[in-house]
């Protein structure tokens, strides 16, 4: 593994967060919708983060690095809120609207782990950058 | 014959460069896993790898002339630790942003530091080839 390969490692934690990110602008922005293609109110949706050996066959340090990666994005299995409101067409027999499972609060603090952990990220790109190039000026 | 040009010292340096890259690489994957559930955070420990790395531990006395010397130490297969999460952590992860941000820039610096020593180095060796005129 050198040093410019590790550039892959960070470019996948960026990737990662970045699709957390659009998950939590996708919850936001569907904080109140009572109906979705799916036939029910929106669910909460959430990435699932998994580990994976970049290099299985290197010696101990190859061996132990590795990149993130988004394997599936979960729905949230958590009830739905309950809203008495017989006027609203999405109104179920007993005049109760379900609405999202989303609490905003939580997606605000997701959001702002997200946007830290891409910023060490990129970061760490620029510091692998700066090392790359001192290596280089080893000769000079 | 002694190695006055490329001494134990200059294949020290070599190996110390070798292991901040391996080092930083595996800041890198941890930076990278920081939210990943089950993730481990994974570090070299410099306070005994450097003794191997620059020859100290194992140095070899020679009983005969025509005996190898044992010039370099070794950094091929460094030991990787593994820190355990804390009891209290839900998700099984022990990556701390902060710590593997300063570790990040901590190991930049002493590459950094290590890259100007081996310059210096061969500044010397280039100063000294050109007959003192470089």
């Amino acid at each position: 593994m050198n040093i410019l390969d590790t550039l892959r490692i960070s470019a996948s934690g960026m990737n990662a967060q970045r699709v957390r990110m659009q998950t939590i602008s996708s919850n936001i922005a569907n904080a109140r919708s009572t109906s979705s293609h799916e036939g029910e109110a929106y669910r909460r949706k959430m990435p699932i983060f998994k580990s994976i050996a970049s290099d299985p066959f290197g010696n101990a340090v190859d061996k132990s690095l590795a990149r993130v990666e988004v394997v599936d994005i979960e729905k949230s299995e958590a009830p739905f809120r309950q809203v008495f409101d017989p006027s609203h067409p999405d109104a179920d027999d007993d005049g109760y609207v379900s609405y999202p499972n989303v609490d905003l609060l939580y997606e605000m603090v997701d959001m702002m782990t997200t946007s830290r952990t891409y910023e060490a990220n990129t970061n760490a790109v620029e510091t692998t950058y700066k090392m790359a190039n001192l290596a280089l000026e080893i000769a000079k | 014959m002694k190695h006055l040009i490329f001494d134990r010292l200059h294949y020290g340096l070599s190996n110390v460069l070798e292991l901040r890259q391996k080092q930083h690489s595996l800041t890198i994957a941890n930076i990278a896993n920081a939210d990943t559930p089950h993730y481990k955070a994974k570090y070299l420990r410099f306070d005994t790898l450097l003794e191997d790395a620059v020859g100290n531990a194992g140095e070899m006395r020679r009983t005969h002339t025509k005996h190898v010397s044992g010039l370099h130490g070794t950094t091929q297969d460094p030991v990787v630790s593994v820190l355990d999460p804390a009891p209290w952590v839900l998700d099984g992860n022990s990556v701390s942003l902060e710590r593997e941000m300063v570790r990040l820039k901590e190991n930049a610096l002493m590459f950094r530091s290590v890259t100007k020593g081996i310059s210096k180095r061969m500044s010397l060796l280039r100063y000294a080839a050109s007959d003192g005129k470089g």
